[in-house]
């Protein structure tokens, strides 16, 4: 018994410090290196890397494509989830297992199969054409590609939840005569508030940092279809150290904000449930 | 009739729920849905709202068919096994709920939620969730919000499967008393008999999907129709061959038989015994207290025979060899059921 406490004290504590030297090795330590990397050469060399036009370009299109993903990632998944959660019917393992398929498929494939899809060689290139759209090398592929990528976040979110929930409480307000769109603000909704919340944040996280699927498809046009990731790795390939390690600083600013407001998602929720 | 069913039927896969159900039930009466789980009772309760659509067959509520009518616009009133109070909403909302989709002014509203709140005797309770209401408590608000827009008709889903045994004798006589007090026609699904016979003006009793009878609850227990119904009230014994026990008219075809404890008299030995020439001998082989009686299990001709002794008569113990008397029985023939009597006794009350 005694011999078994001390044994199980000296587990806990290697544990404790595989786990501490791991995260300094795999997080902490190239956090550091990326920042100050990227304040090597001072602060105006920092702040000039930083306010570049090409920078800028990136950064608002890179918003401008997290923004269309989560928003309709969003809407898919809610709808999605609804109908997984509170309907039977035919096939629904399998819409359930191909929600999930852009989290198993390698992002270059899914950069790749749009190429295929709406490039040139595609049948339909010739009807876009006619309409004037560009999605290959364009805005379009890439808003495209990040929502492919962050396709099951929000619904896989939404899921457990719901499925926990059941389906009484609606049947129950629908008995009362209430009207779906009401059924879902006053029931269903406040149920997977933080759910959906944490869905939106995790979403956001991985649509602003997605290279390969959207790399494939940019064609890497500086100012034009360049994402900040994408500029990073334009910088870095021109040798240029310093401003690739700023552009990343602001990647990283921008996924520790996002971590901050998950963790203070996950309080409130948890406080209040 | 207020709400009727014709010949109902409705299957979920290979599963048939409903068999050809037929039953009517006239305004203002208490109806208990009684059958063992999987017998289809929930299934006609939830196709009678509306949740569930039967395969075919008519469903008339009012003298409407109701069959094409969205359970939100059947007006009726429902609680849920599990209650499905809204959890995110207080008590006052939660009541208030089927009143505002209905877009009832916000005067009546009130004037008719706190109605309710002191109905239910929950004063004080109107900002509370459903969360951190006791489970007794949670059922009255269910009830509650059932009534609030005064639906004709009330469902109520083994309403008192989820109470401590203690809290749902009280809410037995309770919910009676209030549904009686409203006089609004009421069907309860539940799979306690004692509960039916307690609760219910009539008892419908299902098995296996289909109606076995209808009846108040003294002429099921006294005529039972069918044998489900005769051995589902009371702790029933069956017996293989009732012609190895004493003095019993013989029937063509007879299947089981069955007896209930109140039908058996057990004496001992060197208690007297009037009808000592019907009587057989029997081992008894388990002796249980149930607080007003004593409940005995009796080893006669290779059958297992239930009976009950008063408290205040000599005590019997495991082992001891005991004459037994059985009054009456239920014989079924095919889906009929005969009442016999002991014969012994008739030619008795002859002589007197």
């Amino acid at each position: 018994m005694h011999e078994n406490k001390i044994g199980s004290r000296f587990v806990k504590w290697l544990l404790i410090c595989v786990s501490i030297l791991f995260i300094f090795l795999m997080l902490v330590l190239p956090l550091i290196t990326v920042i100050s990397e990227a304040f090597r050469s001072g602060w105006e060399t920092y702040k000039q890397a930083v306010t570049d036009e090409y920078t800028i370009k990136a950064a608002l299109l890179t918003v401008e494509a997290t923004l269309f993903a989560v928003i309709i990632n969003t809407i898919f998944g809610v709808f999605a989830a609804w109908t997984i959660t509170k309907f039977h019917f035919k096939g629904k393992k399998l819409l359930t297992t191909l929600i999930d398929i852009p989290v198993t498929v390698s992002p270059i494939i899914a950069g790749l199969i749009y190429v295929l899809t709406f490039g040139r060689q595609s049948f339909l290139y010739p009807y876009l054409k006619e309409l004037d759209i560009d999605i290959v090398f364009a805005i379009p592929g890439i808003v495209l590609a990040t929502i492919f990528v962050t396709f099951p976040f929000i619904s896989r979110e939404l899921i457990p939840v719901l499925e926990a929930q059941g389906t009484d409480e609606e049947e129950a307000a629908a008995l009362m005569g209430a009207r779906g769109t009401t059924i879902f603000r006053r029931i269903t909704f406040p149920h997977i508030k933080w759910a959906f919340l944490y869905g939106i944040v995790l979403c956001t996280a991985r649509a602003m940092g997605e290279f390969g699927a959207v790399s494939v498809l940019s064609g890497h046009l500086r100012g034009k279809t360049n994402t900040l990731p994408l500029h990073v790795e334009i910088l870095f390939n021109e040798f240029k150290y310093v401003p690739a390690f700023a552009v990343s600083s602001i990647l990283v600013m921008m996924a520790i904000i996002i971590l901050v407001i998950r963790s203070v998602v996950e309080y409130i929720g948890k406080k209040e449930t | 009739m207020y709400v009727e069913l014709k010949n109902i039927n409705k299957k979920f896969g290979d599963f048939k729920a409903s068999d050809n159900v037929s039953f009517g039930i006239e305004k203002g009466k208490l109806i208990g849905l009684l059958g063992p789980s999987g017998s289809g009772k929930t299934t006609i309760l939830r196709m009678i709202a509306g949740l569930e659509n039967p395969d075919s067959g008519e469903i008339i509520i009012d003298g409407k068919v109701v069959n094409n009518i969205p359970a939100s616009k059947r007006e009726i009133g429902f609680v849920f096994q599990n209650y499905a109070l809204f959890r995110y909403m207080t008590v006052y909302e939660n009541i208030a709920f089927g009143l505002r989709v209905r877009k009832v002014d916000k005067k009546s509203t009130d004037k008719r939620v706190k109605e309710l709140i002191s109905l239910i005797g929950l004063e004080g309770l109107e900002k509370r969730y459903p969360s951190q209401l006791s489970g007794g408590q949670r059922q009255r608000v269910a009830f509650a919000r059932a009534l609030a827009p005064n639906p004709q008709l009330l469902l109520l889903d083994e309403p008192f499967a989820a109470i401590d045994a203690k809290v749902r004798k009280e809410l037995r006589s309770w919910l009676k008393e209030m549904i009686e007090k409203l006089g609004v026609t009421s069907i309860f699904v539940t799979h306690d008999q004692d509960e039916a016979i307690e609760v219910a003006d009539e008892i419908i009793i299902t098995n296996k999907g289909r109606i076995e009878q209808i009846g108040t609850p003294l002429e099921i227990y006294q005529n039972p129709q069918t044998a489900f119904s005769a051995s589902f009230f009371g702790l029933t014994s069956f017996l293989e061959d009732y012609q190895k026990f004493h003095t019993f008219e013989k029937i063509e075809g007879a299947e089981t038989a069955i007896v209930r404890p109140e039908f058996v008299k057990v004496t001992k030995k060197t208690e007297f015994q009037k009808y000592k020439s019907s009587v057989s001998e029997g081992v008894v082989e388990r002796v249980s207290f149930r607080g007003d009686n004593i409940e005995l299990k009796v080893r006669t001709n290779e059958t297992v025979l239930t009976a009950k002794r008063g408290l205040d008569e000599q005590s019997i113990s495991v082992g001891e060899k005991v004459d037994v008397l059985i009054y009456r029985i239920f014989v079924t023939v095919k889906e009929k059921t005969y009442l016999l009597e002991n014969q012994s006794l008739k030619e008795n009350s002859i002589v007197i």
